[in-house]
């Protein structure tokens, strides 16, 4: 039980981490300054990863229905692919 | 409402599910603005850069961290109850609390700064968009703190239980949509150009 309780602790603290490091990530990039289309990819990619990290171990949706969990990653696949169009739009 | 009736089934979402019909009318209206600003951007792309740039990436960097932390706290938090731990529940809760405490005055700084050089929403599409995007998110890390604060006052009286937690859950599902949409907002207004 306090194996389990230890465990389950651990876990949510690696996601911490791992959220941590990649806003980390994502500010360094911006304040290197850099830009493009690889540079705006990648900081959409970090996104996704964070913001399913939220949806499905903050908020818990790993445990439920598929739906919930395709309802949240659709709406970044939305939100993240259009904004992705508008952004190759202004590199143009 | 017994406390049978109050045990979540794993297979459902966490919480009221009426607080989900809330949250993803909430991600809805964020979404739309979101794109709309990558939209209008991409017709007025040295307007938004520069305007950018006027940004404090650190401040947005450090609410995301302070805001990640806190939504890991209300994890803990809610893993306290599902053991019936009412006042480690409290102590998480409160960490969140002041967490979001943080966030505001950071962001009540950055706020500060913009209206004392003169900028409005009238100034420039990009500041319309900052301005609006996180005031409204701002507005919703508010109504996070009184629902973080409503439960951590019932969770100190012991009014939650191992087998009946919907409450914390629900308002923390209320607050991990907050973190969640903040994720999205940092990158998109402050970093990526």
């Amino acid at each position: 039980m306090n194996n389990t309780k230890a465990q389950s602790n651990l876990f949510f603290t690696v996601i911490w981490l791992v959220l941590a490091v990649l806003t980390i990530m994502t500010f360094s990039l911006g304040e290197a300054g850099v830009a493009g289309k690889g540079v705006m990819l990648t900081l959409l990619a970090i996104t996704m990863i964070k913001s399913q990290l939220v949806a499905n171990y903050f908020m818990g949706l790993r445990r439920t229905k598929f739906l919930w969990r395709a309802i949240m990653f659709g709406y970044f696949a939305i939100v993240g692919g259009l904004i992705t169009v508008a952004y190759l739009m202004g590199l143009k | 409402m017994n406390e049978h009736s109050n045990t979540i089934n794993q297979e459902d979402l966490p919480g009221d599910f009426a607080i989900w019909i809330f949250i993803f009318a909430e991600m809805l209206a964020f979404g739309v603005l979101f794109v709309a600003y990558a939209f209008t951007r991409a017709q007025n792309i040295e307007l938004f850069n520069a305007s950018q740039l006027t940004l404090s990436r650190t401040s947005g960097a450090i609410n995301t961290l302070v805001l990640i932390t806190s939504s890991y706290f209300v994890v803990r938090g809610v893993e306290s109850i599902k053991r019936g731990l009412n006042q480690q529940c409290a102590h998480w809760l409160t960490g969140a609390f002041l967490l979001g405490g943080v966030f505001v005055g950071i962001k009540m700084v950055e706020f500060q700064a913009k209206f004392a050089a003169d900028i409005t929403m009238s100034t420039n599409n990009f500041y319309m968009f900052y301005l609006s995007l996180t005031f409204f998110h701002f507005m919703h890390v508010l109504m996070g703190m009184v629902i973080l604060a409503v439960i951590i006052m019932k969770a100190k009286h012991g009014g939650y239980s191992a087998h009946d937690y919907v409450g914390v859950e629900t308002g923390a599902s209320f607050w991990h949509m907050v973190d969640f949409l903040w994720i999205i907002l940092f990158p998109l207004v402050y970093i990526i150009r």
